[in-house]
């Protein structure tokens, strides 16, 4: 069929992507307005503002899914509106805040879709979706053939980047990819998904309306506001040169300069939750269909009121005997004290490497430290 | 007292008869329901003239027939698909445009081209509403198929009549049994078939 036929590849890698005097209407109101922007190869680039304020539209734009009313989008030079928009964007990883799974598809067959329409034949594509889930730490055996609404947020989320790699592009698209995650879910994800990118070293626009995110992902990071961009640069330029008192408020405002010292290890943690808590004699099998379920990527291991250690998703995933009591695989944790100052408690976590601790108050856990969160909310 | 083999012959025909329309009935029903997906004009057309024929009373249908195309199968036919293209095109068309837009924007993101879309992610999400058409229109041909008796079609509805001009209790249960197993069968066959193409079908449903 002449519908299957490969599609050839438009571009090995990115150079740059330039967005010039692009402008967008909606009757009269400027969605983007004469926007410039110069996306450089392999850099990972912020779109942030306010709802409204064009980045969406603006992402939009580049994998032409909307059009722009005048200006030019080009990609190596090669301008968008010369290319056939369906082949445009199978050069392009695309990821989005409700993930998009197909319902009616196992995970093999969302992943594998695009490679399937390319022609590829079952065995390569098998091959390919066993490698991504295992990239994006899901055991393959496990996943591939259950149903997306069998999956846990965070799952599904894994499983959007792994489908928007399927034909591994040299450029991603992600519109709020983590926005409907909590917060300790998505402080996680992040941080694996900033693993990932120093991996799969592509060039990556994403979209958010999160400023921790922004400083925490993105090389540099355009800050958009009423259809116009305001400025684009790196983090500490936005920092301490900010173009406006718009920019300032939304870099600055987060950013409340606090006395490490004299902040205790209560006002920081976040507030424990018994749904956290797995006993000892469980097995690793139904840990992680519990976990699903709770949509949790870390557990504490608990033998009555007596704590044996930390589970986490990954590490259970990775050991494959199933049938194995938690207990046994349970890693250490690091405890504190709701009194305990956040310096010691940091350097506590950070001396052993770990990015969470527990937080117990006589023999009752009440919280739990996570190390990256405690920087933001400090910086 | 009817005949064992004529009831069975009956039957037979009856069974092509129904299953003859409403394989014709799908094929006309589908690309219909597509191309009102892609023109409201059309849409427009397509509904008015299904609606239109479903508002004709079937036993109106199977008579004027007789001027129009005369008596015999391929009438019966014609007068059967009729009435049973009403609920296929509608549930079709439904579910195709029921689907999540959020999803057919997802699609067209990473590159599906209309086809793919239509193939991939419009068409498997409209099966349950699509087997509803279907069986429906199965049950109501079923039924049509006893009237078209009168219009020498043959079938189950020949014997019905005997049954009923003879006041033949018998002969007219000898008829309306095997029509009404045949409802059920038609029933059955498609509900196998819609969990067999159906993909993950009772996690969907669940």
């Amino acid at each position: 069929m002449v519908q299957n036929m490969q599609t050839k590849r438009l571009f090995e890698r990115i150079d740059s992507i330039k967005l010039k005097g692009v402008t967008k209407k909606y009757d009269s109101v400027y969605a983007v307005k004469d926007l410039d922007l110069e996306i450089y190869g392999g850099e990972l680039l912020i779109l942030i503002g306010p709802s409204g304020s064009g980045k969406t539209t603006t992402l939009r734009m580049i994998n032409r899914m909307i059009e722009q009313d005048s200006g030019s989008v080009t990609i190596n030079d090669i301008d968008t509106k010369d290319v056939d928009p369906v082949r445009l964007r199978r050069n392009i990883g695309y990821v989005i805040q409700n993930i998009g799974l197909f319902p009616h598809m196992t995970i093999g067959e969302n992943i594998g879709l695009v490679p399937k329409i390319e022609g590829w034949n079952k065995k390569e594509i098998k091959y390919k979706v066993k490698e991504l889930l295992a990239f994006v730490s899901l055991s393959p055996d496990m996943f591939m053939d259950r149903y997306p609404k069998q999956l846990s947020g965070g799952q599904q989320q894994r499983v959007g980047l792994a489908r928007a790699m399927a034909m591994d592009p040299p450029l991603f698209l992600m519109d709020e990819p983590f926005g409907a995650l909590d917060p300790i879910l998505r402080k996680q994800l992040q941080k694996e998904f900033l693993k990932v990118k120093s991996e799969i070293n592509r060039t990556i626009v994403f979209v958010t309306h999160d400023i921790e995110e922004a400083l925490i992902l993105g090389d540099r990071i355009a800050i958009m506001d009423q259809a116009e961009l305001v400025q684009v640069g790196a983090p500490e330029e936005l920092i301490f040169n900010p173009a406006n008192e718009m920019v300032a408020d939304i870099v600055d405002n987060q950013r409340k300069f606090k006395h490490m010292d004299t902040l205790k290890v209560k006002d920081l943690m976040s507030q424990y939750d018994d749904e956290y808590t797995f006993e000892a004699s469980m097995k690793s099998f139904d840990a992680i269909e519990e976990m699903t379920k709770r949509d949790l990527e870390n557990a504490f291991v608990f033998d009555g009121h007596e704590l044996l250690g930390q589970i986490t998703m990954v590490n259970l995933m990775k050991c494959r005997l199933s049938d194995k009591r938690i207990m046994d695989v349970a890693g250490p944790v690091k405890v504190f004290h709701p009194y305990d100052s956040v310096a010691f408690a940091l350097s506590e976590l950070k001396r052993s490497g770990e990015t969470l601790g527990l937080v117990i108050n006589s023999k009752r856990p009440v919280g739990i430290l996570v190390s990256d969160e405690v920087l933001l909310k400090l910086i | 007292m009817v005949g064992l083999d004529i009831i069975l012959n009956a039957t037979w025909d009856h069974i092509i008869l129904v299953y003859t329309t409403l394989l014709i009935s799908i094929i006309v029903s589908i690309p219909l329901a597509f191309v009102s997906l892609y023109s409201q004009k059309l849409e427009f057309i397509v509904m008015k003239f299904v609606n239109l024929v479903q508002a004709v009373p079937s036993f109106a249908v199977v008579a004027i027939m007789v001027p129009l195309i005369g008596i015999g199968f391929k009438p019966a036919v014609v007068a059967i698909m009729l009435r049973a293209l009403l609920p296929i095109v509608k549930n079709t068309y439904i579910g195709l445009k029921n689907v999540d837009p959020a999803l057919i924007d997802y699609a067209e993101g990473v590159g599906l081209s209309q086809w793919h879309i239509n193939r991939y992610i419009r068409l498997p999400n409209a099966y349950p509403a699509m087997f509803a058409g279907i069986k429906f229109a199965g049950i109501l041909a079923n039924s049509i198929a006893v009237l078209t008796a009168f219009i020498g079609s043959g079938g189950l509805g020949e014997i019905i009549f005997q049954g009923l001009i003879g006041y033949n209790t018998s002969t007219l249960l000898a008829g309306a049994i095997p029509a009404i197993m045949l409802a059920i069968l038609i029933d059955r066959t498609f509900t196998i078939l819609e969990r067999k193409v159906t993909p993950g079908y009772g996690h969907i449903k669940g």
